[in-house]
């Protein structure tokens, strides 16, 4: 599985975690998943994910914020519209 | 007339032109007097609800998850059918109902059928020419959704002379059931005050550097990467300038890089997505806005250019071949053409009469554009679906 970061090009990984985040409806902070979650959707560990994920939020696509003890991710409005942008 | 217009994108969801589209038709509609209902997706910090006179924005949550997008665009297209569904009971049965590209298709159908609404579908694009014809079962599933919306609904729109005959073609959709009816721009917004000096600051243009500007996503449609492969032939003209790239997507990561093994990437900005008082700010404070898209099924950005008094180089393609008048309004390269796109950009540039001339011809030509006479001609074929349909 390639795991480049964002900073080097955005890799398949991360458009593919850009796009599950928005099919899940994960847009925002009160529908926020945790890395967990996103894995398991994902069928990956959570430890493949992780670093991408990091990347997606320093690249301002997704934010992570602690919600109900735990950290969670959802999609930024630039990460809504870069993972819908295939289609327009 | 009660229209209910059904778009995946409105401001500020901007993915495309579709949302300034549906945004400067609504608009327009409105003013005319006519009541519209737009149902379009929610975005993060944009109330659900929205009115203005007689505008309503009904923005829709997604509340269940899918596996794919594409089945994510099924399931937003119930939650579409079902808020029309209060609606209708709220405001009553639409006299139209009006969707756009195959996101919209089964809830447009779904709403034609189970309102008995006169229907009207418009293509700003096909699967077909934004995928390059791929045969992948995704883009398969597009096209039949795309050929269903045109074979049910009782007239078609396209966006351009261009999109109009793609449509006809690909679709054998029956004589006379499509027409063409060009996008329009909102002129006033493009004549306002800027401060350019601010603007040029912002964006980190030194004094007497040349400001090459670009906008729209970045995806390999759009072709910012045969800009990038000109610039540096464009700077062995203008050492002093800058490219200022405006828009997000799949492929920054890829362009920042192509800028660098060019040796341009600190003579480059990529802006993101900006707001809309920046992208207006930005255009005017430009010396030459690029359209190096490899197709473009209209190419709204190069009218935004125009109506703003900056000379405009787009490739011969699709729609922006219709907008612009080779040497007269603006100029024309061919589309994958590096070497053609830096020729044109220097020629801009190096020739501020050209300049000038390009964009007192652009500025009359714009005023054709605007979103009054495009809504008049959108009721006009409201009107024919309306008389035509078989449910009346």
């Amino acid at each position: 599985m390639e795991t480049q970061s964002v900073n080097q090009g955005m890799s398949e990984l991360s458009k593919r975690l850009l796009s599950t985040l928005l099919v899940l409806g994960a847009n925002s902070p009160e529908k926020a998943l945790t890395i967990e979650e996103v894995a398991t959707k994902l069928g990956m560990h959570r430890s493949t994910i992780e670093p991408e994920l990091r990347a997606l939020v320093e690249a301002g696509y997704a934010r992570q914020d602690e919600i109900r003890g735990s950290f969670r991710v959802c999609l930024t409005g630039t990460g809504i519209i870069t993972a819908s942008s295939t289609y327009s | 007339m009660r229209i209910f217009m059904l778009s995946w994108e409105y401001p500020p969801r901007i993915i495309g032109g579709l949302a300034r589209h549906v945004e400067g038709l609504s608009s327009a509609l409105t003013e005319l007097g006519h009541e519209l209902h737009v149902i379009t997706l929610d975005f993060p910090g944009a109330p659900l609800e929205e009115q203005t006179e007689n505008l309503w924005i009904h923005r829709v949550a997604v509340n269940v998850p899918a596996p794919t997008f594409h089945t994510w665009v099924l399931l937003f297209n119930h939650f579409f059918e079902k808020r029309v569904g209060q609606l209708a009971k709220e405001f009553g049965r639409p006299d139209v109902v009006h969707f756009h590209d195959w996101l919209t298709v089964p809830s447009g159908v779904a709403v034609k059928h189970l309102l008995r609404a006169p229907s009207v579908m418009t293509f700003h694009s096909t699967e077909a020419s934004r995928s390059s014809d791929s045969r992948s079962p995704e883009s398969t599933m597009v096209e039949g959704l795309e050929w269903w919306g045109s074979y049910e609904a009782g007239k078609v729109i396209g966006v351009s002379e261009w999109m109009k005959a793609e449509v006809a073609s690909r679709f054998k959709t029956p004589e006379g059931k499509v027409v063409s009816i060009p996008n329009g721009v909102d002129v006033s917004k493009f004549k306002k005050k800027v401060d350019v000096q601010a603007t040029r600051t912002k964006w980190r243009v030194q004094d007497g550097e040349k400001l090459i500007t670009a906008v729209g996503r970045l995806t390999s449609q759009k072709g910012f990467d045969d800009l990038l492969k000109a610039y540096p032939q464009i700077r062995r003209s203008f050492p002093a300038c800058r490219l200022l790239v405006m828009g997000d997507g799949y492929m920054r990561a890829e362009l920042e890089a192509l800028a660098e093994a060019e040796k341009v990437r600190s003579a480059t900005t990529f802006a993101g997505f900006v707001s809309d008082n920046d992208l207006v700010a930005a255009i005017k404070s430009s010396d030459v806005v690029a359209v190096p898209s490899r197709f473009e099924p209209f190419g709204i950005i190069a009218l935004e250019a125009m109506a703003a008094g900056v000379p405009v180089v787009v490739s011969r393609v699709g729609g922006l071949a219709e907008i612009v008048e080779n040497d007269v309004d603006g100029l024309e390269v061919e589309p994958n053409s590096p070497a053609s796109l830096a020729d044109a950009t220097v020629k801009i540039l190096s020739d501020q009469g050209l300049a000038k001339e390009l964009v007192t011809k652009a500025t009359e030509k714009v005023k054709s554009y605007n979103w009054e006479s495009a809504a008049r001609k959108t009721l006009a074929v409201y009107g024919d679906a309306i008389s035509e349909s078989r449910y009346e």
